[in-house]
C-alpha cells in the first residue's frame, strides 16, 4: 500500500481486511441483498453460508467489485472500494463459481496471461508460475490444454490462476461444487494451506462439511440478510440454541412431541427420514426432558446441517429465522 | 459507479492492451488456420467477380470516366476485407469468448474492467482487419504486376491504416449485436439482414444507383460505401478524394457511438443479472 493510501486507514481498520456496511442489491424489483453488513479479519477464512438464492454470490460480487451495490459501502483496510478501486483490485483474487479457465491457452499460458491483467506487474513472474505449478501439482500438465484435465485439476488451475498476482484477499465462489469427494478434499487442503500462508479468504458454499472444516468465521445469510456472524459454534448457539434433540421415527411419543413443539417453539422441527430434529436452548431442554423422559430421544450439539435445514425450511415457508431463542434476529 | 464508467478514450490503456495481447497470443497459436482462409476470401471474390465477370461486363463509369471492371472491383475488395474481418470477428469470436468460454467472466475478476474488454476486442478485430487488408494489398500488387489491373501502387501502404481504423468501427458495430443476441443461432439476423446488405450496397462489386434518393441515402449512411470510395480514389487516382472527409468523420462518430453502445449493452447483459 502506498504511504498516502496507508495514512487514510486507521490502525483498527487495518486488522480487518474487508468490511461491508449495509449492502443492498435489487434485481427486477426483488431485494437480493438487503442491508447486509459483515467483516473479514486478516489471515482468516470467512464463509458466507446460506441456501440457494440466499444472496451469497451477489454479496461476493459486490465485495470484490464486479457489481455495484445499490446502497452500502465496501472497505478494504479502511479504504473505500469505490474510491480506490484500481489499487484495491490489485489486492484481490477471484475464483468464480463458473469454470472460467481459458481453454484457448495451455495451463502455463493461463497463468502467464492472467498475470498480465494486473499492475504493478507480478515480480519474478516465471518463478512465481513455477512455484504455483508445483504447489498445485500441475507441472506435468503445464503445456497441455485445460480441456485434457479432470474437473479437479481444472479447479486447481483456476485456483492457481486466481492467486498468481499474490493477492491479499481471495474470493472463492462455491469452490468445490461439482467435484468428486477426493478432489474436494484436495481443494480443501490447498485452501487450508493458502490460509496458512497468510491469505485472507472469503468463500461461499452450501456444503456443510466444507463450511465446518474450513471456516474461522461464518456469515449466515438468508433472503439477502445477514442472520449472524461469528465463529461457527458461536453462530450455531446464537441461531439454534445449545442443543438438538433427536426423536427417532418409531418413537411412541412422536405425536406428543410434535404437539409440544408447536405450542412451545416458534419454528417447526426439521424432519430427516422421519427423524425429528429439534434445536433447543438449555432452558427449553430441561422442560422437554421433564415432559418426555421416556421418549427415547437423544441430545447432541447443533451442527451446520441443522442450521441449513432450518434456513431452507424458512425460505420455503416464508417464515423468518428469528429462531426460538429470539436471538437470531437479522443483524 | 466506477465499474460502469464508459471508456471512449481508453484504447491505449494497459488493460485494453492486455486483452488485445491475450487474443493475439491465441491467434498466433493457430495462425495458419486463423489467417489464410479469411484472408483468401477477397481474392476468391476477385477471381470470381473481377476476372470471371470482366469478360461480360463493359467498362464501368466512375466519377465521369470509364474504368475496367477489374480496376473498379479491386479497391472495393480491400474495403470488403476490412469490414468482413472485423465485423465477423466481433460477432462470432467475441460471442464465443463471452458466452461459451466465459473468458470475459474470468478477466472481470482482475483489474481489467468491462470497458477495457470491449476496447480490447475492438482493437483486436481492428488488428485482424489490418492483417487482412495488408494481405489483400499485397495480392493486388501481384495482380497489378501480372497486368490484370492498373493501380497506383505507391498508396498500398496506406490501405491497412485505413483498414484498421475502419475495422475498429465495424467491430464496435458487431459487438452491439454480440451484446443482444440471445444465442449464436440468432447471429443470422445481423449477418443476413445487416452485414451482407452493408457489404453489397457499398460500391464494392457494382456502383450503387445513388440517383435513387432512397438508395442514395442508405449508401451515404453506409461506412463501407465511403471506405470503398476513398480506397478507389487512392488506388485509381493516387489521392484521398472527396469521400475521405465524410468517411473519416462518419467512421469516427460511428466508432464512438458504437463503443459506448456496446459497453452499455454488454454491461447490461453480463453485470445486471
Amino acid at each position: 500500500m502506498s504511504p498516502e493510501l496507508r495514512s487514510a486507514a486507521t490502525s483498527d481498520e487495518l486488522s480487518v481486511i474487508v468490511r461491508a456496511e449495509g449492502l443492498v442489491k435489487t434485481y427486477a424489483g426483488r431485494r437480493v441483498v438487503d442491508q447486509l453488513s459483515m467483516s473479514c479479519a486478516k489471515g482468516r477464512i470467512l464463509t458466507l453460508l446460506g441456501p440457494n438464492g440466499a444472496g451469497k454470490t451477489t454479496t461476493l460480487r459486490m465485495l470484490y467489485g464486479l457489481i455495484e451495490p445499490d446502497q452500502g459501502r465496501v472497505f478494504y483496510e479502511g479504504l473505500e472500494l469505490v474510491k480506490h478501486r484500481a489499487n484495491i483490485k490489485r489486492w484481490v483474487g477471484v475464483c468464480t463459481q463458473d469454470d472460467t479457465v481459458d481453454y484457448d491457452l495451455s495451463v502455463v499460458e493461463n497463468l502467464r496471461v492472467y498475470a498480465g491483467y494486473f499492475r504493478p506487474k507480478v515480480e519474478s513472474l516465471e518463478t512465481r508460475i513455477e512455484n504455483l505449478l508445483q504447489l498445485f501439482e500441475l507441472q506435468s500438465y503445464r503445456d497441455r490444454s485445460p480441456r485434457t484435465l479432470s474437473g479437479g485439476y481444472r479447479q486447481r488451475l483456476q485456483l492457481a490462476r486466481s492467486i498468481v498476482h499474490s493477492p491479499r484477499v481471495l474470493y472463492l465462489d462455491e469452490p468445490t461444487t461439482g467435484l468428486d469427494p477426493s478432489a474436494r478434499v484436495q481443494v480443501w487442503e490447498l485452501i487450508h494451506r493458502l490460509r496458512g500462508e497468510g491469505l485472507s479468504i472469503i468463500l461461499t458454499t452450501h456444503y456443510m462439511e466444507e463450511a465446518e472444516r474450513l471456516s474461522d468465521d461464518l456469515v449466515v445469510i438468508d433472503r439477502g440478510r445477514s442472520l449472524s456472524q461469528g465463529a461457527p459454534r458461536e453462530v450455531l448457539g446464537k441461531l439454534l440454541g445449545e442443543h438438538v434433540v433427536v426423536v427417532p421415527p418409531d418413537s411412541k411419543a412422536r405425536a406428543e412431541v410434535e404437539g409440544w413443539a408447536e405450542r412451545e417453539l416458534e419454528r417447526e422441527p426439521s424432519v430427516v427420514l422421519g427423524e425429528l430434529r429439534i434445536p433447543l436452548p438449555a432452558a427449553k431442554l430441561a422442560a422437554f426432558a421433564a415432559e418426555f423422559e421416556n421418549a427415547g430421544f437423544q441430545v447432541r450439539p447443533p451442527n451446520l446441517d441443522d442450521l441449513f435445514l432450518q434456513l431452507s425450511k424458512g425460505s420455503r415457508s416464508e417464515q423468518g429465522l428469528s429462531l426460538t431463542s429470539g436471538e437470531g434476529r437479522p443483524t | 459507479m466506477t465499474s460502469m464508467k464508459f471508456g471512449l478514450l481508453e484504447f491505449a490503456d494497459w488493460r485494453s492492451l492486455a486483452v488485445l495481447r491475450r487474443n493475439a497470443r491465441v491467434y498466433l497459436r493457430n495462425w495458419r488456420t486463423a489467417f489464410f482462409p479469411p484472408a483468401m476470401e477477397p481474392l476468391v471474390y476477385f477471381a470470381a467477380f473481377g476476372l470471371g465477370l470482366s469478360g461480360y461486363v463493359d467498362n464501368l463509369h466512375w466519377r465521369g470516366r470509364a474504368l475496367p471492371y477489374t480496376t473498379y472491383v479491386a479497391p472495393g475488395l480491400v474495403a470488403y476485407a476490412a469490414f468482413n474481418t472485423s465485423f465477423y470477428e466481433a460477432l462470432y469470436s467475441s460471442y464465443v469468448r463471452m458466452f461459451y468460454q466465459k473468458t470475459w467472466d474470468g478477466i472481470l475478476g482482475t483489474q481489467v474492467e468491462l470497458r477495457h474488454i470491449v476496447w480490447g476486442e475492438v482493437l483486436w478485430a481492428g488488428s485482424r482487419a489490418f492483417m487482412n487488408t495488408s494481405f489483400v494489398a499485397l495480392a493486388l500488387a501481384l495482380v497489378h504486376a501480372l497486368g490484370l489491373v492498373h493501380l497506383r501502387l505507391e498508396v498500398l501502404p496506406l490501405l491497412p491504416l485505413l483498414g484498421v481504423f475502419a475495422g475498429w468501427a465495424f467491430a464496435a458495430f458487431g459487438l452491439i449485436f454480440t451484446a443482444v443476441v440471445p444465442s449464436i443461432d440468432h447471429m443470422n439476423y445481423p449477418v443476413f439482414l445487416i452485414g451482407i446488405p452493408i457489404a453489397l450496397l457499398s460500391n464494392t462489386y457494382f456502383p450503387v444507383p445513388t440517383h435513387n434518393p432512397w438508395v442514395g441515402a442508405i449508401a451515404q449512411l453506409n461506412p463501407v460505401f465511403h471506405l470503398s470510395e476513398t480506397l478507389r480514389s487512392l488506388l485509381v487516382d493516387g489521392e484521398l478524394g472527396p469521400s475521405f472527409l465524410p468517411w473519416l468523420l462518419s467512421t469516427t462518430a460511428a466508432l464512438l457511438l458504437f463503443i459506448a453502445s456496446a459497453q452499455y449493452l454488454i454491461h447490461r447483459r453480463l453485470l445486471r443479472k
